[in-house]
């Protein structure tokens, strides 16, 4: 697992690739909660995520959760179809804000 | 230690009796079940044997940033005395890992004479040894002041106190791993309590012949699956499955409040569309670390076969219709904890002659006698190989041909099946 993160005003940009799994996933949440504590708004990427498990799942629910208490904005970008597939399947690409890219976010910045 | 020993053998000329203090102090170590009680005997003994005027033993804190006297003897008393773990000759030892001899302690900057003020002994010459088991510090073994002959300790002293101090770190290894052992016991018959307590969470097997049953097998001592089934007061039958996100002990606390949750909420709320928008908006209200639940809910009436049922976020259920064809029931809503006021659609069919089949994925992600995982189509060959069977002994044909002996289950496995 590697993960990135860079600001691309006004968003923090965290791109995530390889296996998010149980090894990875305390990472991965700690490093998007830390994200969120700067009341930023928050992008991540997944074009280049393997594999997903429920617990790289939970960081992204978690995250999306904190951002929402704070009002905060927390999308995700470019999901990657292993990690889609595992959304779909608990409806929760119903819920979280998705776009194609980062840069399609991007571009719609007033 | 048997090279030390050896090595004291050599050098010391008072072979008989130094073997003499060895055996005594090693009959201790092993026949004594109470540490404490035993280093402190070992300390009596040594100082008394080496001709010393005091000397203790300080053991490495867990940081290994402390270094705490756990035994001593001689005219004051520094049992629970702490230092750092690099102060005076002790600390010295323990950061160089090796024997200090100082034969006078004014000429020693190390020298701390810190317990010297506080207890109004007075500290001329240390000999000290370092404790350790495969290379990891422990601590130290020191003797002061060598009361007879030139008051200075030797050569002889220095193999003695080496060896010596070999036995004093295995016995203090072996308590360690004593008490890490007691630890695990502990830990292992809580787990046990635990599986024991959700064990009974689940519905006590049904009388042969109605038309709900199911079976959990975890993975780990806890499972985060569950299946549930009541009777309703009007003749249905209300029954639940649900998958925790993640494993172990966290998933299986929120395995039994969402099971709690949906046989108390659900003796009173019979739409299971509205049941799991309940059960979502209480599960969201205190889930932490992001965790959530996959669960479908559904109420089956025996007597007409309509089955009606709802989804969050769960793996789609298997319908195999009374003409042997299998279909996947899509249709479902988000899992629940993820964001509270959610709602979800109820689905309806009547089941006839046919089966639904509500599983986990550690159903799908079992593996066949050639290591291959089943995915949907395995499993579906697996249900229909055994369609025959009655239901319960179908679960438990499927069950035995993922957990086979031997087979580590990766996930928890639970299947629920509706319908004779």
């Amino acid at each position: 697992m590697n993960i990135e993160i860079r600001e691309q005003a006004p968003f923090s940009v965290v791109t995530l690739g390889g296996d998010v799994d149980m090894h990875s996933s305390r990472q991965v949440r700690q490093q998007l909660l830390d994200c969120l504590a700067r009341k930023q708004p928050l992008l991540v990427d997944l074009a280049a995520v393997t594999y997903m498990d429920s617990s790289g799942v939970a960081s992204l629910v978690e995250s999306f959760q904190v951002a929402r208490k704070q009002g905060s904005e927390f999308a995700l970008a470019s999901v990657a179809r292993p990690v889609m597939a595992v959304l779909k399947l608990a409806r929760l690409d119903t819920v979280f804000p998705i776009y194609t890219s980062v840069e399609e976010r991007l571009a719609r910045v007033d | 230690m048997s090279d030390r020993l050896s090595l004291t053998i050599e050098s010391s000329a008072a072979l008989p009796s130094d073997i003499g203090l060895l055996a005594s102090i090693a009959q201790d170590f092993a026949s004594s079940p109470e540490m404490g009680a035993t280093l402190a005997n070992a300390i009596h003994q040594i100082m008394t044997y080496m001709e010393a005027e005091a000397a203790s033993i300080f053991l490495l804190d867990e940081s290994g940033e402390k270094l705490t006297c756990v035994a001593c003897a001689g005219p004051v008393k520094i049992d629970g005395l702490t230092l750092a773990a690099g102060q005076g000759i002790v600390g010295r030892t323990v950061s160089e890992h090796c024997l200090q001899r100082v034969r006078d302690v004014a000429a020693d900057r190390d020298f701390s004479g810190a317990v010297d003020q506080l207890t109004g002994f007075c500290t001329r010459s240390i000999l000290c040894a370092p404790l350790h088991i495969k290379g990891r510090m422990l601590g130290a073994l020191e003797v002061i002041n060598k009361a007879s002959g030139d008051h200075l300790f030797g050569e002889a002293d220095a193999q003695l106190l080496l060896a010596l101090a070999g036995m004093v770190s295995l016995a203090v290894h072996n308590a360690r791993m004593a008490e890490a052992l007691v630890e695990q016991e502990r830990m292992r018959r809580e787990l046990d309590l635990a599986r024991e307590i959700q064990r009974g969470l689940l519905p006590t097997p049904p009388d042969a012949g109605f038309p709900v049953c199911g079976v959990n097998l975890p993975a780990l001592e806890v499972s985060g699956d569950f299946y549930d089934f009541f009777m309703l007061p009007d003749g249905r039958i209300a029954w639940g499955l649900g998958d925790v996100s993640g494993k172990g002990m966290n998933a299986a606390l929120l395995m039994t409040k969402t099971i709690a949750l949906f046989r108390c909420l659900g003796k009173n709320e019979h739409d299971p569309a509205r049941l799991l928008a309940v059960l979502n908006d209480e599960i969201a209200e205190t889930a932490r670390f992001g965790m959530f639940v996959t669960m479908i809910a559904g109420v089956f009436d025996p007597a007409s076969g309509e089955l009606v049922w709802a989804n969050a976020g769960h793996q789609p259920p298997l319908w195999r219709g009374a003409d042997g064809g299998y279909r996947e029931l899509e249709a479902a809503g988000v899992a629940l904890g993820v964001l509270s006021g959610m709602a979800y659609d109820a689905q309806r069919l009547n089941l006839a002659d046919g089966r639904l089949f509500v599983f986990t994925d550690g159903a799908t992600e079992g593996h066949d006698e050639h290591g291959a995982m089943l995915g949907l189509p395995g499993l579906q060959t697996l249900l229909e190989r055994h369609a025959g069977l009655p239901p319960e002994a179908l679960l438990a044909a499927v069950t035995a041909a993922l957990a086979r002996p031997g087979v580590r289950l990766h996930d928890d496995l639970t299947l629920l099946a509706i319908g004779r």
